[in-house]
């Protein structure tokens, strides 16, 4: 009978196209939207990724990576003497307003490192050396940001255009000049601003000498011993916030700073709850509109499964139809909707907006929900034909 | 067991129904009875309102009387779970509805193998099965199309098949010739003449067009929810109320 019940749904195929559009647009909104939500989140903690390192110690106040609380310079020492620690690093992370050749001024997340060590560096250059930044007033500029404080010209068209950055040139950061040795490729964040590299040093002067400007350390863990170990030790003996760098979101630890800054983010703005909105939204309407067709679809075929009631199905056979019929739909349905969000996701990565993570889960989700809103209409449809009486076939 | 008892396909007797509150009654069936022998083809006449459809669905098991008994080739329905009545359709009986009910977004082999699939039988089987029946009724080489691109005539041979597919002892038919002109309606009633001459098997048929009646080995003539008199000449019956 199941066979006989999906050629009954093919057969009529603008309901079924109805159907699919439903589950189809229903899987899209939820399973886009999910993504960007988790895109956009995933840029909260766009430091922990950009700037790697084991452990993060911070002040004990800090909530989220975003948000430093300048530390004292000796607080290194006090960390570094810590029993399990290889290396601990000063990091130096502010937002400050750069001048670009053209007068124009950009908001820029300023990134102090270690001279010496290079610790947190930029994993991938794309232009220069790293080792440059031993010159004196030098920077290296992420690639989105070299494009985005780009100098602004006429292309041969007329048009105005942007010319990225590239090596050689210069801005200013507080009137003190910065020149580009590199351009490096890493990920965006939430705040928008590009990412300018520079020694934790010359940071410093950058900031205009700031009476502190350690806004975390990054911290190595000897041999043997566990990020969240160390963490423990650092915080018992210095009393000062120690964090592990767990950037995976369905596996990181209680300790992670980018878990900490996800749910900072969740607790303190609007965004789940705009994104939650449309992901609802995109709930109802697929119950509705599937809901509905599906309805409309056992309506028209009601005096048909009167009449296989008459000829000896019980509801059983009957329900088990209807289900396959819903279940089917919603499986083409999540399989249309999830493809056009992946697609459209390709897009949005290949542009960079808006950020797009579609995480297995998030379309396992979608399948539940899409499955769900099938069983709803399989539901509301078994109703209805549960009550049609099997003598109403003889009414003419 | 008597003679009569071989005979005898289908037999209700004292049957009471009646639709509505108790306030609000409408009789539809009082004291009636009704015998239907195995090898015949009885036809149940009467005007409007006069509780033919009725007694056909108590006798299909598609409803239950308030009173009397019901027995179809020696089962006995009253007293029957829902669940049991819905099992003795699929293996018992066989139905061609007025409407034919044929399912529009099924294939002619397909609405065939209906009864066939609700009784749990493999789908290769059903299939050749309902090709063969279909090839009977006259329709080979259609078995792929859509009901909808066949005639009147065509459409009832289909629903003809559908009914017999399973081989079921008692065929009852509703109206089977209203909706098709005198020839096809003619054909098709003597197709199933032709099925009810076996003694397996007994042909029930509710009808208002007396242009089939001389096809019938007997007739029950309803009147006010109860068999008013039985004849075996159509000629006997006054059919201008009918």
């Amino acid at each position: 009978m199941y066979r006989l019940a999906l050629n009954m749904l093919f057969g009529d195929r603008a309901k079924l196209a109805m159907l699919l559009c439903g589950l189809a647009f229903s899987a899209l909104l939820m399973a886009q939207q999910s993504s960007v939500f988790f895109g956009i989140m995933s840029w909260t903690y766009t430091p922990m990724v950009n700037i790697r390192a084991q452990v993060w110690v911070s002040d004990p106040m800090v909530e989220q990576v975003n948000d430093a609380k300048p530390l004292r310079d000796t607080d290194l020492s006090r960390v570094r003497s810590v029993d399990g620690v290889a290396w601990a690093a000063p990091l130096h992370t502010s937002f400050v307003q750069a001048r670009m050749q053209d007068g124009n001024f950009k908001l820029i997340t300023l990134v102090g490192i270690d001279a010496d060590t290079f610790a947190g560096a930029p994993a991938l250059l794309t232009q220069g050396r790293i080792e440059d930044l031993r010159l004196p007033d030098t920077v290296i500029v992420d690639e989105w940001g070299a494009s985005l404080m780009g100098r602004m010209g006429v292309g041969p068209d007329g048009k105005p255009r942007s010319t990225p950055l590239k090596v050689g040139d210069t801005f200013e950061i507080n009137d003190i000049q910065a020149r580009i040795v590199g351009i490096c490729k890493v990920k965006r964040a939430f705040t928008g601003g590009p990412f300018v590299y520079t020694t934790y040093d010359r940071a410093k002067g950058y900031t205009l000498g700031a009476r502190r400007t350690l806004s975390f350390m990054l911290v190595e863990p000897q041999k043997g011993v566990t990020p969240t170990e160390l963490c423990g030790r650092i915080e018992r003996e210095t009393g000062l916030k120690a964090w592990t760098s767990d950037t995976v979101i369905w596996n990181w630890g209680e300790r992670s700073l980018a878990r900490n800054t996800f749910w900072w983010f969740w607790t303190n703005t609007g965004i789940p709850f705009s994104f939650g909105t449309a992901v609802l939204l995109g709930l109802f309407v697929g119950i509705a509109i599937s809901g509905q067709t599906f309805y409309s679809f056992v309506l028209e075929n009601l005096k048909y499964f009167a009449a296989i009631k008459a000829m000896g199905a019980g509801m059983g056979v009957i329900a088990r139809m209807l289900f396959v019929q819903a279940f089917t739909a919603g499986l083409i349905g999540f399989g249309l909707g999830a493809g056009m969000a992946q697609a459209i996701g390709r897009a949005m990565i290949e542009k960079g907006m808006p950020p797009f993570v579609m995480f297995p889960q998030i379309l396992w989700a979608t399948f539940a929900l899409v499955l769900g809103i099938s069983f709803v209409s399989a539901v509301i449809g078994i109703i209805k034909v549960s009550r049609v009486d099997a003598a109403s076939v003889f009414r003419g | 067991m008597s003679h009569q008892a071989h005979t005898v396909a289908v037999r209700a007797t004292g049957v009471d129904m009646f639709f509505g509150t108790p306030d609000n009654q409408v009789v539809a069936l009082k004291q009636a009875d009704f015998e239907a022998r195995r090898g015949e083809l009885i036809m149940l006449v009467g005007p409007s309102g006069c509780g033919k459809t009725t007694l056909l669905s108590v006798i299909a098991g598609t409803l239950t009387p308030q009173a009397g008994t019901v027995e179809v080739f020696g089962q006995r329905l009253d007293g029957l779970s829902q669940e049991e009545l819905t099992s003795f359709r699929r293996k018992n009986l066989g139905f061609v509805f007025q409407s034919f009910n044929l399912i529009p977004t099924l294939s002619v082999i397909e609405n065939v193998m209906v009864p066939l699939l609700i009784q749990g039988r493999p789908y290769d089987e059903a299939h050749d099965r309902a090709a063969a029946i279909i090839e009977k009724v006259g329709l080979k080489g259609r078995e792929e199309g859509r009901p909808n691109a066949l005639s009147g005539g065509q459409q009832q041979r289909v629903a003809i098949a559908r009914a017999l597919v399973h081989e079921p002892p008692l065929l009852i038919c509703d109206e089977p010739t209203s909706a098709l002109d005198k020839d096809t309606g003619a054909h098709i009633m003597e197709l199933v003449r032709d099925l009810s001459r076996s003694p397996e098997r007994c042909v029930v048929v509710v009808t208002h067009d007396h242009r089939i009646f001389r096809f019938a080995d007997r007739i029950a003539e309803m009147e006010d929810g109860r068999i008013s008199r039985v004849v075996d000449d159509p000629k006997l019956l006054d059919t201008t109320h009918l």
